[in-house]
């Protein structure tokens, strides 16, 4: 699975259950929108995701991706909110139509901090966690297999399709496809790459269907799993622990407490 | 699919359940996001509103995907990893094509045409899960988007929409703005308008005229999906016409509501007559030849 983010390493943040960091990613991006306040955001990311990065050794790769993921919208972000906001009445300078405002300044803040909540949690799961051990420990809590089997499934063929995709291009390029010019044509020319790939997926299916029901997999048997996951009695409480933190962010939310 | 044993017939219940809740819940929290939002924009701060559309927009997504999953036979669960592999893969192509449209909706369209509404969704929020495993986290909370456009595209094929080659166009346009209507709320209050560079330029200039963020993401949506899932949906009634019958009608969905009509092979331009009239074998193949079988009459399958 070379698709994946993962990175193999040996380290506490590794050995977790990866149900366990699941529900920590989500409890940690429920708290972040349900606080609303930008320091609270901030303050989990630097306490608490950056931290596990490091434990991991995930660190430097958390940082090239979250460069290249995070840095256009943060950028975006704040020239959008900072230079348009109509709403905001403090005004710091004025540039034609473009008003520089405290509040949208303030208000590109308390997003981007949520944001970037959101994208690093998600990078240190992915980084952290090996995919299908994820779908396994998924499924022996109660995930349906069939859920389990299309996300492993689609992690592997994405690379051979994305092979299949590239020899289809150069062949029809060598054909006279021209991939330059106008976006009209730039459009048309998708075609002659889509149909291929499309007709060739017909045949993969077939083959896969008939294999998996040889395989028992419709069956409404309990299916057994190869690897058993290790859930210790202490992950299972940090879980509700977790859950019952961000439940409880959120009633407070709704009830007005963080205004 | 097996519907003798208690249990399945038990979980049927729990499934539908899942479905309608899913369905219900996305619904209101696209309707409090619509509806209750202006008074409390104004002082500049969302209130929950960021908060509802999280929660609610993810947990719809995985309340349909949890309830459709067990309903789909092997066969269309072997067609999803597929589907989305297509939808990844066409979507980075067209990225670094520097296409104006998305194109990463191809295979998310397929499968709700083929196979119907909860393979389309099932297809549409796995596509958002794995993009946001593979290529870029931001993807996830615009699944509920993914999901819409599969039961769309799956309601589209049921409604006869793909019977006639110049209706499928029609029934992308539709999809795109309900796709646009779906996504602005999650553009405007998890991501500030920020979704990406070009996007952020022109919700910009809207904002810079006077409109609220929702209104600026709602209008920049609307300039692009509608384009999008018309281009979009020609590209696969274009492959769909193109492909033999027998392909298209082995999925129990395509029969059962008669996606194609009888008449398909008339109405679109399909390869067949082009490969009839290269070969030799014109006159000689009357059973050899998938689309001219189909158009004598016979029904491909019962």
């Amino acid at each position: 699975m070379t698709t994946t983010l993962y990175e193999d390493r040996e380290s506490a943040v590794h050995r977790l259950n990866p149900v366990t960091k699941l529900v920590a990613m989500l409890s940690i991006i429920i708290i972040v929108f349900a606080v609303q306040i930008w320091w609270v955001a901030l303050g989990i990311v630097v306490f608490v995701v950056m931290p596990a990065a490091v434990i991991s050794g995930t660190g430097g790769r958390l940082l090239s991706l979250s460069l290249k993921l995070l840095l256009p919208i943060l950028i975006v972000l704040v020239l959008l909110q900072g230079l348009f906001f109509p709403e905001g009445t403090t005004v710091l300078a004025e540039f034609g139509p473009a008003r520089v405002t405290v509040e949208g300044l303030m208000f590109a803040l308390g997003i981007g901090s949520r944001i970037a909540a959101l994208v690093l949690c998600s990078l240190v799961l992915l980084l952290t966690t090996d995919p299908a051990l994820l779908m396994t420990s998924l499924t022996q809590k109660g995930m349906s297999p069939k859920m389990s089997y299309v996300i492993s499934s689609t992690l592997q063929i994405i690379p051979a399709f994305q092979t299949r995709a590239q020899s289809i291009l150069l062949a029809q390029q060598a054909r006279g496809l021209r991939l330059k010019g106008n976006p009209l044509r730039r459009v048309a020319a998708v075609l002659p790459l889509v149909s291929p790939l499309v007709l060739g997926m017909f045949t993969d299916v077939e083959e896969r269907s008939t294999a998996m029901e040889a395989r028992g997999f419709s069956s409404p048997a309990t299916h057994t799993s190869f690897v058993v996951v290790e859930d210790p009695l202490g992950q299972k409480i940090a879980r509700w622990a977790l859950a019952a933190i961000a439940l409880a962010s959120v009633v407070l939310s709704l009830l007005g407490v963080f205004k | 699919m097996s519907t003798s044993h208690t249990p399945v017939e038990a979980n049927k219940v729990r499934n539908r359940v899942f479905v309608a809740i899913g369905a219900v819940v996305i619904i209101a929290t696209y309707l409090y996001l619509i509806l209750g939002q202006p008074s409390e924009f104004a002082e500049g701060d969302f209130g929950q509103a960021s908060l509802i559309a999280i929660i609610g927009y993810l947990l719809g997504s995985v309340l349909i995907a949890a309830g459709t999953i067990h309903r789909l036979p092997t066969t269309t669960i072997a067609l999803v990893p597929v589907a989305i592999a297509v939808n990844i893969v066409v979507g980075q192509i067209a990225a670094s094509l520097g296409l104006p449209i998305y194109l990463d909706s191809i295979g998310t369209i397929l499968v709700g045409v083929l196979a119907g509404p909860a393979a389309g969704a099932l297809t549409g929020a796995l596509t958002n899960v794995i993009w946001g495993m593979t290529i870029s986290p931001i993807a996830l909370p615009f699944a509920v988007t993914a999901v819409v456009i599969g039961v769309l595209a799956g309601y589209a094929g049921r409604l006869g929409m793909f019977r006639r080659f110049y209706l499928a166009p029609i029934a992308g346009l539709i999809t795109g703005i309900v796709a646009a209507l779906v996504s602005s709320p999650i553009a405007a209050f998890i991501f500030g308008g920020a979704t990406g560079g070009g996007n952020g330029a022109i919700v910009a200039a809207f904002r810079a005229v006077g409109n609220s963020l929702l209104a600026s993401t709602t209008f920049q949506g609307l300039l692009s999906d509608p384009l999008d899932k018309v281009i979009t949906f020609t590209i696969v009634v274009i492959i769909l016409y193109a492909l033999p019958s027998r392909f298209r009608s082995r999925f129990p969905f395509v029969r059962e509501y008669n996606v194609f009509g009888k008449q398909s092979e008339h109405a679109a331009p399909t390869r067949a007559p082009r490969r009839a009239a290269g070969g030799s074998d014109s006159p000689a193949s009357t059973t050899g030849d998938d689309s001219r079988s189909s158009d004598s009459g016979t029904t491909p399958t019962s």
